[in-house]
């Protein structure tokens, strides 16, 4: 029952064979020659594919956070300064960046839980600006505004170790996403973002639902922003801007965020925009902004909803179908 | 001490602003029930659009300031029909539209007329003494017009119908439509009112510091600021919360390290969420 | 007494809602608690599963004191209830909402939930069939994977109550179980709680339909937070003051 939901509407099989190609030629690009330049921009794709898959994580217990990117700033200048400042290798440092962000995410929660719907939205956001005015204000040892430069490299120079480094990360990590959301765990989290009143009276105790939850999604952004450190080597607080927190929760939306495959076609069609328009330099927020309105207005379950959407109007002979209402917020 | 009074003033100052601003998204989080990201986008481009009559077209400054509160007021019918009503208070919808609606403005200004920061020049230039500091008398106006601001949105929820509608739709929406408010009409003035309210204090920023086309984030974020720490519901609370604002933004950074002010203003806004989410004088937030 | 509620009162910001209310429901009955609308019956079923804490005054259940405990854990000590105006996780299919339940008696940890380990299987298929025989007892094995919320009004209801079922309560709080419901439907719904009794479990009902009393072994009234009158049904139904309340002077 729960593992019909795995693929909606195409039949287990054909939706498996479809990932099960992407994969296998995302293995193949690099040994088939794409250059340093496309691949550098995969890694950007799969790294804020592994973002967005956390922030819809947590969104599935009915927390909506405008803060994730602080838990990515956490994890990369941990790891980095754990590893420039006392020597220890990336490969230590970034497993033990992402278990302190766990930590940081975990302690976050127990207050921050305690708010409901748009008010944790709010202080969500205010903790992702809290996350870059901490790091400002020990710019010793992080160098606040310009950055840090000089963290050790997880590879050395050569893009390919890393590419396919990322590339079984996000793997990895989107698996452990998907074992979460469609076991008993993902449904616990799911009856909590309906309604708190109902879950608790089953015996689920709802707040602490949510501060796993949160705290999960901290760690896989913990871990990639740990990743990410020691890949692209200089650091600067407006990576991990309040923009780039809204930017997440743009790619969670537009793809769709009902769908477990919305934020990594939300993420890859939008960052994948931004890349190939760049030839329209400082036209290129225009066409970023059209299709959010087109998104918006005419695919009201994101880009991941499309193929179902486009069926049901087939079907019913060109009535609108229903808008659904997101993030089931009580 | 002469210190003290300076940053006083321009805490003053800076706390219309804000005032400004906050009221324009606290009507819309009211009486629409959405956060309108993209309120920051319209104080720049208001502020822009006085700017460039002024300047490039040589209109008198002051006529304008009118023409381009009439034109961003309607923009603010539009933006209320198309842009808001199709998604029927759905908070988190709203925010994408408003980013889109950010990303659309300022890079039209950015296209058009530059990146760069420039300056209006002074509504009313020179200085007036108050006891040892020199004051500039663009400070005092709009010190002056913040004042004015508040005591006529007042009159126009306590007197006028049309205010009262208002209150009531702020309350109670389905009672309010019951009732035979024309909900759609509230909350296309309400926007209107924001945007007039937001290019009032854009403009007035621009005379008294500078314009650029990324100025709204920040103010974005101290409208926000405002609304948390004062909660919906009474425009005096905003006036108080808009000064506590003001004041923390004009004197902390003077007395310390302005990162560690960064940080405990975003630190007691969290506080707030925490202990009185409603805001120190507000109704439920949300 | 299996469940003793004592001077519980509550007040919310001046107003009182419930005031010095105290009842004792015996193991094994069935006990309706009357009364008009906004006379605080809800007020007093959510101060008993802990969704709100008396200002003063004591809950007992089952021997032990649950006054002042969270919601989830009065529920996982034994008691189950459905809700008058959300009765369910409306995004679920119907099977989803049962299955929800009975994961409180079937445990799985963390790690054996993640590594799809043998017992998490055994679990989680302990859990299905648990829940498949709740919805055919309560009638609902047809729609079983329709969404909760296109579910018909009175299917919705008896979803609330197979929810609450699911918990294998031994107190079941139902709040207004029968409201719009047909009469086949309410046959049924009294049919599902008779039988429930047989099994030996304990049933509180706030109910407007006089129809439950043929049900009950004693009845509770209250008006304006306060008991005007508890004991037989014949005893209550007679009492002047409860066909004051119900009918006015």
């Amino acid at each position: 029952m729960l593992k019909k939901r795995f693929f909606a509407g195409k039949g287990k099989y054909t939706g498996a064979a479809i990932v099960a190609l992407v994969v296998i030629l995302l293995f193949l690009l690099p040994p088939i020659g794409i250059s340093r330049y496309y691949i550098h921009i995969l890694i950007g794709v799969f790294i804020y594919i592994i973002m967005t898959s956390s922030l819809r994580l947590i969104s599935l217990s009915g927390q909506i956070s405008l803060g994730h990117a602080g838990f990515m700033c956490a994890g990369a200048y941990t790891s980095a300064v754990i590893a420039k400042n006392f020597g220890l290798a990336p490969w230590l440092t970034i497993p033990l960046g992402a278990l302190l962000t766990f930590i940081l995410a975990f302690l976050v929660a127990i207050p921050f839980t305690r708010l409901r719907g748009l008010y944790f939205t709010m202080i969500s956001l205010f903790f992702g600006m809290a996350v870059l005015a901490i790091n400002e204000l020990f710019q010793d040892i992080t160098g606040g505004q310009s950055g840090m430069v000089g963290i050790p490299t997880l590879f050395g120079i050569s893009k390919i170790p890393y590419y396919y480094f990322f590339l079984a990360l996000t793997l990895v990590c989107l698996f452990v996403m998907h074992r979460l959301e469609f076991s008993r765990i993902g449904l616990t989290w799911k009856a909590v973002a309906q309604s708190h009143s109902v879950a608790s009276s089953i015996g689920i105790d709802e707040a602490r639902q949510r501060i796993m939850c949160f705290a999960l999604g901290g760690l896989f952004a913990g871990l990639t922003g740990a990743a990410y450190a020691h890949y692209y080597v200089v650091l600067s607080v407006t990576t991990f801007s309040f923009f780039t927190s809204i930017y997440l929760f743009i790619y969670m939306m537009v793809g769709g965020v009902n769908s477990f495959y919305g934020p990594i076609v939300g993420t890859a069609v939008l960052l994948l925009v931004q890349t190939f328009a760049r030839g329209l330099r400082e036209y290129v927020p225009f066409i970023f902004a059209a299709v959010l309105l087109l998104v918006l207005y005419l695919m009201p379950q994101g880009l991941a909803g499309l193929p179902a959407q486009l069926k049901s109007l087939v079907q019913r002979r060109g009535n609108p179908p229903e808008k659904e209402v997101i993030g089931r917020v009580p | 001490m002469e210190i003290a009074l300076v940053s006083s003033v321009n805490g003053i100052v800076l706390s219309a602003i804000y005032i400004m601003v906050a009221l324009g998204l606290a009507l819309l989080l009211s009486i629409m029930g959405i956060f309108n990201f993209a309120h920051g986008a319209i104080y720049m481009v208001g502020a822009f659009l006085t700017y460039g009559l002024a300047m490039q077209a040589g209109i008198n400054q002051w006529a304008a300031l009118v023409i381009s509160m009439i034109i961003m007021g309607a923009l603010g019918i539009f933006l209320e029909r198309f842009c808001f009503r199709p998604f029927g208070g759905k908070a988190f919808e709203v925010i994408v539209m408003s980013v889109a609606l950010i990303l659309i403005l300022e890079t039209a200004v950015v296209v058009t007329v530059g990146g760069s920061n420039r300056a209006l020049p002074a509504f009313i230039p020179g200085n007036i003494k108050i006891g040892v500091v020199s004051v500039s008398i663009d400070r005092i106006l709009t010190l002056g017009i913040g004042i004015a601001l508040l005591i006529l949105l007042t009159l126009l929820v306590q007197k006028t119908r049309i205010g009262q509608q208002m209150l009531a739709v702020s309350q109670d929406r389905e009672g309010a439509a019951l009732q035979g408010i024309n909900i759609n009409r509230t909350a296309a003035i309400a926007t209107v009112i924001a945007c007039i309210l937001a290019t009032l204090s854009g403009t007035l920023m621009s005379s008294l510091y500078f314009l650029g086309p990324f100025m709204g984030d920040n103010m974005l974020m101290k409208a926000i600021e405002v609304v948390i720490l004062s909660g919906i519901g009474s425009f005096g609370g905003i006036l108080v919360g808009g000064l506590i604002i003001g004041f923390m933004d004009a004197v902390l950074p003077v007395v310390m390290n302005p990162l560690a002010a960064q940080a405990i203003t975003i630190g007691i806004i969290i506080l707030i969420l925490l202990i009185r989410p409603r805001g120190l004088f507000g109704y439920e937030l949300f | 007494m299996f469940l003793e509620v004592n001077n519980i009162s509550k007040n919310f910001g001046g107003l009182t809602a419930v005031s010095k209310f105290g009842m004792a429901v015996a193991e094994g009955n069935i006990v309706a608690l009357i009364g008009p609308n906004g006379a605080g019956k809800t007020t007093i079923f959510n101060l008993i599963t802990g969704v709100i804490r008396p200002d003063s005054g004591t809950v007992i259940f089952d021997g032990r004191v649950v006054t002042g405990k969270r919601p989830h854990t009065i529920a996982a000590g034994g008691i189950g209830r459905t809700f008058q105006l959300t009765p369910l996780f409306a995004d679920f299919t119907t099977l989803e909402n049962v299955i929800a339940s009975v994961y409180l008696h079937s445990r799985s940890s963390f790690w054996c939930s993640l590594f799809n380990t043998r017992a998490y299987c055994r679990n989680e298929a302990y859990a299905l069939d648990k829940a498949n025989e709740i919805l055919e007892l309560v009638g609902l094995s047809k729609v079983k994977d329709e969404l909760a919320k296109n579910l018909p009004h009175g299917y919705q209801k008896m979803l609330g109550i197979a929810r609450a079922l699911a918990v294998q309560p031994k107190l079941l709080m139902l709040d207004e179980p029968l409201g719009g419901m047909n009469a086949d439907e309410i046959a049924f719904t009294m049919g599902v709680m008779g039988k429930m009794r047989q099994e030996g479990m304990t049933i509180l009902v706030i109910e407007h339909n006089m129809q439950i009393l043929d049900l009950c072994d004693h009845v509770v009234a209250i008006n304006f937070g306060q008991k005007i009158c508890d004991g037989s049904v014949a005893d209550v139904t007679c009492h002047p003051e409860v066909i004051r309340a119900y009918l006015g002077e």
